[in-house]
């Protein structure tokens, strides 16, 4: 099956500002493949290196050294990323802008036609419940409403690709479960998706595969249903094993 | 090309939805009216100071509009991180270094505008004629300098820390450049060398942007300037524009997003 | 409650500022309005204005920048600027400078060819003649009445320095040109409620007198005050050479108007005067003998 998204001995070094030369890996020799179609999870603690990695993929930083593509065309192109769609962490949009005229924005950079732009403007504030909210600047927005703009821009394009970075970071259970909805319909799409999260309870349920990187390293990789049995434990318990957690002992 | 002008059209929704654009034309407007309001010598027809004022009062906001407003686009975007999903979708650096130059300008462009608009109305009621053409010329050449000055300031985000700091430095800059830009010749002829060299190289080398102030010619009806020279001048902005392009494009491409 | 935004606010009190500084200046005007009888022969008397409450004694500076400006309006921006007249070469403050005739004249260019390219350049887009409002400006269509766009600058000037007599002086003289003598009646009035005795503004006030109003009564009067006050100055004022010429012309205007008059003792009295200072002394004593040859034949 063709790798929709490949990285390749991918280091990443951030190189300190002072008098001091210090030179802090982010990412060793990652090598990993996402195929088409699947829900990928992509896990590691705290400064592991998985924003990094999204980073990279999405063109905000070079890497150090090794490649990675999109669709086979190196992410340094800004045609790699015609295809893919991108929700930040941190959901900040044009706060003097409407929704609608934020989706229209992104609808324009991607070059559609105003009329399927208009269409699918619709479709998408219907599919993430922002129909009544359309109008209003997104000053006024909740920050559930603001994630849910950032879905809705995310696929303005109706992305082959969608790249997530801690999709329900901040929100409440029902917005989890919509989150974990429109995942699920774009795997029946045949979209493929690629995403960071710390609920590791929500990537046992919906993830084919994951990955877990530790210090920048690339752990383990692999079916979620066979990790768990390999290890006999969940995928918490094979989270924190491979990151080696040691629980402190009483005193 | 649609991407630039796409976010060209996020800036000029910026620019009329924030406040300082209707600030300044409301600070213009009251006081030209409050200075053509004071009647000297009983005569209702003296219109050049007024016609002074209100292009030096037009030319301070338009100044202050397009630096404001060029000064705190990149540094916004990288604060507020709305960077990230806009370099998400297919748009390079400099795309967006060229969708913001452009959306300053037209955004300055059409600020300028509705602030010649009030002049051409308020010098006609007082004149009872109208030297269109000569208003127009004057607007051309006005909007051609905001694009050295957005250009410069776009640098200058780069550059500098703070917006305010840009915003300072650059508006003192350009206020030097205006009121002292075309004497500096003068300046390196009465002094001795190297100094004389030094002023000379300055000279050269800073964009002459009192090149484009035609207001002493609109105020004393001087007529047109030349369309030749105009061109000469629209060449040599354009170059000066390019330059600061380049140069914010090469700052831009190797700095961090954070 | 919802806050005021801080632009709005900056914007109401600016407003606010420049209200009260229209409302107050007129009223400041009032206050000055009646002469007092007391202060006429007293020091030139100094008036609280808004300008001195708001600028100090850099009020003059101001003042001398409205004189200049004055002067940039009446030669429609062609002007040489500080750093233009540091060429001692170009003597732009040359007092005889354009006063013989309203012609322009390109023997007054003060900024001489261009040194590069760029200033080549640039003087297309500035005033680069040098032409006066009073003959047509750039457009070269006499339309005198465009010299009143000086005014202005002449009223502020006298607003920030009302010690500033040249002011009064060439704003009167221009508001006669523009067939206003009541204005400039009025504007000399002000000059001297601010500076009471000034002889040089009762000088012209008395030829205003005679060229406008035609009351000869008034303006022998008026030359009769300013010779009382310039007599009434010490030794060493009437010394200088400013004030020798005041006094000669004074005492021409009054001899002028004795012999037109008829009275020929009192023009050989004045023209007396004239030639202690005259720096034409035998003309003068032409003039004295002719009047003694009408005064014996008694025309």
């Amino acid at each position: 099956m063709d790798a929709i998204l490949r990285t390749e001995n991918l280091c990443v070094e951030y190189r300190s500002r002072g008098l001091k030369l210090e030179i802090k890996p982010a990412l060793k020799e990652l090598s990993f493949s996402v195929h088409a179609g699947e829900v990928f999870g992509f896990l590691g603690p705290n400064g592991a290196g998985k924003t990094t990695t999204i980073n990279v993929l999405l063109g905000f930083i070079p890497p150090t050294s090794g490649v990675a593509y999109l669709f086979g065309i190196d992410v340094r192109q800004p045609i790699a990323r015609q295809r893919i769609g991108y929700l930040p962490e941190m959901t900040y949009y044009y706060k003097f802008l409407t929704a609608e005229e934020l989706l229209r924005f992104y609808a324009r950079i991607f070059g559609l036609p105003s009329t399927e732009a208009d269409q699918r403007i619709d479709r998408l504030l219907k599919l993430v419940e922002l129909e009544t909210a359309r109008k209003r600047l997104i000053k006024t927005y909740s920050k559930g409403m603001q994630q849910r703009v950032g879905i809705a821009q995310a696929l303005i394009n109706d992305p082959d690709l969608l790249i997530l970075d801690e999709p329900t970071s901040g929100l409440d259970p029902l917005g989890r479960m919509k989150v974990r909805e429109i995942i699920q319909r774009l795997r029946n799409e045949g979209k493929t998706v690629f995403f960071s999260s710390h609920e590791l309870g929500e990537v046992e349920t919906i993830c084919d595969r994951v990955a877990i990187i530790n210090a920048g390293e690339l752990k383990v990789l692999g079916r979620v249903g066979e990790l768990v049995a390999q290890h006999g434990a969940n995928l918490e318990k094979v989270f924190l094993d491979i990151i080696g957690y040691q629980p402190q002992t009483a005193l | 090309m649609n991407t630039i002008w796409a976010l060209a059209g996020v800036v000029i929704k910026e620019l009329y939805r924030r406040k300082d654009f209707y600030v300044l034309l409301v600070l213009t407007v009251l006081l030209t009216i409050l200075a053509g309001s004071v009647v000297f010598f009983q005569d209702p027809n003296i219109v050049r100071y007024i016609k002074d004022l209100c292009m030096f009062l037009i030319w301070i906001s338009s100044l202050l509009i397009a630096i404001t407003m060029a000064a705190r686009q990149i540094p916004a975007e990288r604060e507020n991180r709305t960077i990230f999903p806009l370099l998400a979708k297919p748009v390079t650096r400099g795309q967006v270094i060229l969708g913001k130059f452009l959306g300053c300008w037209l955004a300055s462009g059409a600020a300028l505008v509705v602030f010649y608009l009030f002049f051409a109305v308020l010098t006609g009621t007082r004149e009872h004629y109208w030297p269109v053409l000569d208003y127009v010329q004057a607007f051309l050449l006005q909007w051609i300098m905001l694009g050295i000055v957005t250009a410069m300031t776009l640098l200058g985000s780069i550059l500098f820390a703070a917006p305010s700091s840009t915003v300072t430095i650059l508006f003192i800059v350009a206020a030097g450049i205006l009121f002292l830009g075309r004497h500096l010749n003068t300046v390196a002829l009465h002094n001795p060398e190297p100094i004389r060299s030094i002023i000379y190289t300055i000279y050269f080398i800073i964009p002459h942007l009192e090149l484009f102030d035609v207001r002493e010619r609109v105020v004393n009806d001087w007529g047109l300037v030349s369309w030749l020279a105009c061109g000469l001048a629209t060449l040599y902005a354009a170059a000066y524009t390019g330059l600061f392009l380049l140069l914010t494009w090469l700052g831009f491409r190797r700095k961090s997003l954070t | 409650m919802k806050k005021i935004p801080t632009g709005w606010l900056l914007a109401l009190l600016l407003t606010l500022c420049f209200t009260l500084a229209t409302v107050f200046v007129p009223r400041v005007g009032w206050w000055n309005a009646v002469p007092r009888a007391a202060d006429w022969n007293k020091a030139q008397s100094q008036s609280d204005n808004v300008f001195k409450l708001l600028f100090g004694e850099g009020r003059r500076l101001f003042a001398n920048e409205m004189f200049v400006m004055a002067d940039v309006y009446f030669h429609s921006g062609y002007y040489p600027s500080m750093f233009d007249r540091q060429d001692t070469d170009r003597d732009v403050a040359d007092p005889a400078h354009g006063q013989a005739d309203d012609s322009d004249s390109t023997s007054d260019d003060f900024l001489g060819p261009p040194p590069d390219w760029l200033a080549a350049l640039e003087r297309q887009f500035v005033p680069n003649r040098h032409t006066h409002l009073s003959s047509g400006g750039p457009s070269g269509h006499v339309k005198e009445v465009e010299v009143q766009e000086i005014l202005p600058w002449l009223k502020l000037a006298t607003d920030m320095n009302p010690q500033m007599i040249d002011s009064y002086t060439v704003g009167a003289y221009w508001l006669r040109r523009l067939h206003k003598p009541e204005q400039a009646r009025d504007f000399l009035f002000e000059g001297l409620r601010n500076n009471p005795g000034n002889t040089e503004l009762l000088l012209d006030l008395g030829q205003l007198y005679l060229d406008d109003f035609h009351d000869t009564n008034k303006a022998r009067n008026t030359w009769l005050a300013a010779l009382r006050c310039w007599q009434a100055q010490d030794d060493n004022a009437k010394a200088s050479v400013e004030n020798k010429r005041l006094y000669g012309a004074i005492t021409m205007a009054l001899a002028h108007q004795a012999q037109v008059a008829g009275d020929w003792l009192q023009a050989i009295k004045y023209l007396e005067m004239v030639k202690q200072v005259s720096p034409y002394p035998d003309a003068i004593q032409k003039q004295i003998d002719e009047a003694e040859k009408k005064a014996a034949g008694g025309q």
